[in-house]
């Protein structure tokens, strides 16, 4: 018979990051999986990072997280989006080569005590509202805490035209007698699907006639951490568009796609649209651009982004052949469309164990999310929640206005989702706030504080935040000027000399020319210079946060019954029966939810805490 | 929540008065209170209530509105009684023996807005509607009431609603190859505050408006001020003789005319004075002009000098020339004074009294079209500066990551204002109104 302290159930990128979680907090783990080799596989495009997303890679690297290491290892081109806007708004995009971002994870879980078994769990063992374990065929694994981290596979089915077949991935299988035991335990299950582009031969295409685009030099780390010294080659992506044809063509046959067809019932993002979705929804775009992105060094393969399918492969085939520098194309593998099981989020807790088993957590596209950085963050949670509550520790949850990781967890636990839920800056209202420069900031010494980052970094950081605050004062408050040059390139004299820090204040400063600055400096530079511009709106967000800090901290008492207030509208008695949000903070997130009603809840809590005040 | 009652109608006496009752479960206590039960709802019937002793109180008609279908969207009813102090002082005795409590003041209107009958807009404008001081005050705050008010609200809202797609969409998918963002963006919200600004402009501070109209006689000694003050009263308020100097001090009384009322205020004349008290009397005279809306000047000649010298003491408010005594038969200059009166014999009083009333109406004529309160004022001011602040950030070449912020934060102040939280369906405007996604 197998213990440990925690049983991870799949090795995705939730489940890996959970795993490595649970080994840094000093815990036993079994990391069960369908096949060894595939831990860390990147099922869909082979990048990691943009809008939203690197915002949470450089948390999770803050708090000492896998994937940004791993995502160092197999960089092959990194480009910085958003360069012309300001810093809370900057992402970090990398595109990896997909075998050997597979590889460095594995590197790096192999230097571990986590035990690994290659098994497909098919049952849960639950004794009274608890589970304690996992079955696969042959095997009972014991965990003091499970977490399911099963992504895509729970029930999956994959469409090309009309051929389905089951598998949660192309060359996987799929998992049935889990997503069984979820629908027999009475977890609130939908459906949803996702979609995929075929994967091309480099050697076939016309590579002459897109348009480069080459990483940005100096190429950038994704992890701050220091772990990962050298990059990999670097390797250029490729634009191309489609046309008038591959439209005519998409639109003749939209009824042959599995999606059209009727045959699947799951809801798919609306960000990530299928080529059949585009062209139909918007009919006078005449051209879409595709993004070539390679698979790996010295991989004659490509990820043609853009052009996600369900169509049949005749179709398929035909379409892509339109396109500019793809007429001779050979396609290796067809696009299709995924279908699974996930389970309505709000089952979870904020430390994604589940409000209805204890010991039970759920973590990564489960939940309804997509994307891997999602995935992972949540595996984080959830690993680090584990290791909290077993070394009954307090729960590790972070605010929205801490982190990104914040939002999501927040927002799939209070408002569930109605598609895919993928990150986008503009879903934290304190965007301001969270910049994937200052995740560091922001989350290193509470790492620290958990155990879970070694002694050395956590000096190195301190460290560095000295001497910046000392560059603040010696090089930018104490150092006056008489003039600077402006964005139209003139120079500006002022009439008393003025530190630099309040010449960075003024909008018109062209910031380049303001010091001579040595490379280290750079960074403080640059820091400071968003510092100074954001401060006043900073200083309002965080006296928002503040004022409302105590209310929305208010727990509400789990055994409210929404029914029973007077005043609440059905509707909204409904969602919050069925979000059952942890706090009067949570609650009054969710949509439809007045702050007429959450004055209602405030006095009905109060009411019930006189009451028993009274008893 | 508690049942509680209040008197719908003034605690004068009048020929009915209105009791109106309201709260989980009040309904059941109607037999206690009346005898038997009501059987059909929203229908007038006659009982007779009776206190705890058994001596009979009044006959009533009492009729009943089963939640949700009631002003406060609870179950209530309402108790009409003969108008008599003396019943109702009893009433509010049979009411709290029955376990009612009385309401605070604006809790029925509270307890419609928790109920979701009215927005907190509308919420706000019924008790606006409950203190109004006259006819044109009703006017404005019903059409606040109508939702004229929120529609406007909305639509400002959904402008900022349409920017606020366009910057998020560059900020969130700036890679994907859609232009969100062009020259037409700085226009559109400079048109948008513009328009914002407007329609503010148009909306009636209800602290200016429902503050009393308030009216000072002012005007040389002995011209009458305080015989003419009287007279509008109706009764003697001022003391009147015919010794130069007789009012020292700020006399005030109220006086209600077409349904308006007005805070009218006798002064000591002026003059050249070495009277320390009554000289004292002029300067707080004088130093109260600055709050009042209306100057009335009472005189009994028309010497130009002096003439002049109350029109220059009034100068930026609203003015009046009376002249006074007319049963004395002098002959004044014509055009010189907007109207002639005798205290003594009460000429011309119909014309002095529209006058002043005509001179508050001009205040919320077609211009205001809006009557708001102050929390509305600061709110919408606090989202035009977020808006000319983005606006500004735009010229500036700014992050546009700032420009959104000024965006989010025009549009949470709308927000407020209507009390409710808007559905921020943004990430779904953008996906419906851009090609995305790879
Ligand atoms: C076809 C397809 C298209 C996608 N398209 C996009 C996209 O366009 N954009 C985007 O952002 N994301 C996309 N994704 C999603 C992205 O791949 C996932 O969000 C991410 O990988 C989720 O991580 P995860 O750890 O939750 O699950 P996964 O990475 O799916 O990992 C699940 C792991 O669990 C294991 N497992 C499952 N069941 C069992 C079992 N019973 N026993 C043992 N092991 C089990 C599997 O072997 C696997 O290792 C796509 C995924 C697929 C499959
Ligand atoms: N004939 C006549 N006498 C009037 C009239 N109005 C006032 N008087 C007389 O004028 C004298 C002064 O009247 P007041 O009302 O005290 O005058 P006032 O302007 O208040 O005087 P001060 O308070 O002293 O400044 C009194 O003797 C009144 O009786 C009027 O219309 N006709
Ligand atoms: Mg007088």
């Amino acid at each position: 018979m197998d213990k440990f302290d925690v049983v991870v159930v799949g090795g995705g990128h939730a489940g890996v990051e959970a795993a490595y979680a649970v080994y840094r907090s000093g815990l036993s783990c079994a990391l069960v999986t369908f096949e060894k080799s595939k831990i860390g596989q990147m099922s869909c495009n082979p990048a990691i990072g943009g809008l939203g997303k690197s915002h949470i890679v450089r948390e999770i690297d803050a708090m000492g997280g896998i994937m940004p290491i791993a995502t160092d290892m197999s960089g092959i081109q990194y480009r910085t989006l958003n360069t012309r806007k300001g810093d809370a708004v900057q992402a970090l995009r990398v595109q990896c080569d997909r075998d050997l971002y597979k590889k460095a994870i594995q590197k790096i879980l192999n230097s571990t005590s986590i035990n690994i078994f290659e098994e497909e769990v098919e049952d849960l063992i639950v004794e009274q509202k608890s589970v304690k374990g996992v079955l696969t065929k042959n095997k009972k694994i014991y965990g003091k805490k499970t977490i399911l981290t099963t992504g895509t596979f729970l029930n999956g089915l994959m469409y090309i035209g009309s051929e389905v077949s089951s598998g949660g991935r192309v060359g996987d299988d799929s998992a049935i007698p889990l997503s069984k035991k979820l629908y027999d335990l009475k977890l609130p299950m939908g459906r949803l699907k996702t979609g995929t582009p075929a994967r091309v031969k480099m050697s076939t295409l016309d590579l002459s006639v897109m348009e480069e685009q080459p990483g940005e030099t100096p190429t950038p780390f994704m992890s701050l951490a220091g772990e990962v010294k050298q990059h990999q080659d670097q390797l250029s992506c490729f634009i191309t568009r489609t046309n008038k044809t591959t439209h005519q063509i998409i639109s003749d046959n939209t009824h042959l796609s599995a999606m059209y067809s009727g045959n699947i019932s799951g809801i798919g993002p609306r960000y990530c649209p299928s080529i059949e979705d585009k062209v139909f929804k918007f009919g006078h775009k005449e051209s879409h651009q595709i993004f070539i992105e390679p698979e790996g060094i010295g991989v004659d393969l490509v990820y043609p982004n853009g052009i996600s399918t369900s169509l049949p492969k005749k179709v398929q085939e035909d379409f892509i052949h339109t396109i500019k520098g793809m007429e001779q194309c050979e396609i290796t593998e067809f696009g299709y469309a995924v279908e699974y099981d996930f389970v309505d989020p709000r089952t979870n807790k904020k430390t994604l164990e589940t409000k209805y088993f204890n010991d039970f957590y759920l973590a990564g596209q489960i939940n309804g999310t997509t994307g891997y950085e999602e995935a992972a963050a949540q595996g984080l949670v959830a690993g680090l929640n584990a290791a909290q509550a077993i070394q009954k520790k307090p729960d590790f949850i972070l605010q929205r206005e801490e982190a990104y990781i914040g939002v999501l967890i927040d927002d799939l636990t209070t408002h569930g989702i109605t598609e895919p839920y993928r990150m986008f800056t503009s879903r934290a209202e304190h965007r301001l706030l969270l910049s994937q420069n200052n995740a560091e900031q922001r989350l290193l010494s509470k790492a620290f504080k958990l155990g879970i980052i070694p002694e050395e970094r956590n000096t190195t950081f301190v460290n560095k935040e000295k001497q910046y605050a000392e560059f603040v004062k010696t090089r930018l408050d104490k150092t006056k000027i008489l003039s600077f040059i402006n964005k139209e390139q003139q120079t500006v004299s002022l009439d008393e000399k003025r530190s630099i820090s309040s010449i960075l204040a003024r909008p018109d400063v062209d910031e380049n020319n303001l010091i001579e600055l040595n490379k280290e400096e750079e960074i403080f530079f640059k820091r400071a210079s968003t510092e100074i511009k954001y401060k006043g709106y900073i200083e309002k967000q965080t006296r928002e946060i503040n004022k409302n800090k105590k209310q929305n901290n208010k727990k509400i008492p789990p055994s409210i019954n929404y029914k029973k207030i007077s005043g609440l509208s059905n509707e909204v008695v409904e969602k919050l029966t069925k979000s059952q949000p942890e706090t009067i903070g949570s609650a009054s997130q969710i949509e439809g939810v007045t702050p007429a009603a959450i004055n209602l809840i405030l006095i009905s809590i109060k009411k019930q805490e006189l009451e028993k005040l009274n008893a | 929540m508690s049942v509680v009652f209040a008197l719908a109608t003034p605690p004068a006496k009048s020929a009915i008065c209105i009791f109106r009752v309201t709260g989980r479960g009040c309904l059941s206590k109607i037999p206690e209170l009346a005898g038997s039960p009501l059987e059909k709802n929203k229908k007038f019937y006659l009982r007779t209530i009776k206190n705890k002793s058994g001596d009979i109180v009044d006959r009533v008609g009492i009729i009943s509105f089963k939640g949700p279908d009631s002003y406060t969207g609870e179950d209530s009813f309402e108790v009409y009684a003969h108008g008599g102090l003396g019943v109702m002082a009893m009433l509010v005795d049979v009411f709290k023996s029955l376990g009612f409590d009385e309401a605070p003041p604006g809790e029925f209107t509270k307890r419609a807005f928790l109920n979701n009958k009215i927005s907190l807009a509308e919420a706000e404008a019924v008790v606006d509607l409950i203190d109004s001081h006259d006819q044109g005050g009703v006017v404005l705050s019903s059409n606040t009431l109508s939702g004229d008010f929120t529609e406007k609200v909305l639509g400002f809202s959904d402008t900022i609603n349409n920017l606020r797609v366009r910057v998020e969409g560059e900020i969130d998918f700036s890679d994907e190859g859609e232009s969100f963002f062009d020259s037409s963006l700085p226009n559109e919200l400079s048109l948008l505050v513009e328009n914002f600004k407007l329609f503010v402009g148009g909306c009636l501070n209800k602290k200016n408006h429902s503050a009393k109209n308030k009216v000072m006689f002012v005007g040389p000694v002995n011209s009458g001020k305080s015989s003419v003050f009287n007279r509008l009263l109706g009764f003697e308020r001022a003391l009147v003789s015919e010794k130069p100097g007789t009012t020292r001090d700020l006399v005030e009384s109220e006086i209600f005319y077409n349904e308006a009322s007005f805070s009218i205020s006798d002064t000591a004349g002026l003059r050249e004075t070495d009277d320390v008290v009554e000289s004292k009397g002029m300067q707080f005279a004088l130093e109260q002009l600055n709050s009042v809306d209306l100057v009335v000047g009472v005189f009994d000649s028309d010497e130009g000098s002096i003439l002049d010298r109350f029109a220059e003491l009034s100068n930026e408010k609203k003015y009046l020339k009376v002249y006074n005594k007319t049963d004395l038969g002098h002959v004044v200059r014509e055009g010189v004074f907007d109207c002639m009166v005798s205290a003594k014999t009460g000429e011309g009083f119909d014309g002095l009294k529209k006058l002043i009333s005509n001179a508050f109406k001009s205040d919320i004529s077609g211009d205001y079209m809006y009557l708001v309160r102050d929390r509305h004022i600061g709110l919408f001011q606090s989202s035009i500066n977020h808006l000319e602040n983005a606006l500004l950030k735009l010229s500036e070449d700014a992050g546009l990551e700032l420009i959104a912020e000024d965006l989010k934060l025009a549009r949470s102040d709308l927000n407020e204002i209507m009390g409710v939280k808007m559905s921020d369906s943004l990430l779904g405007d953008i996906f419906s109104s851009f090609c995305i996604g790879k």
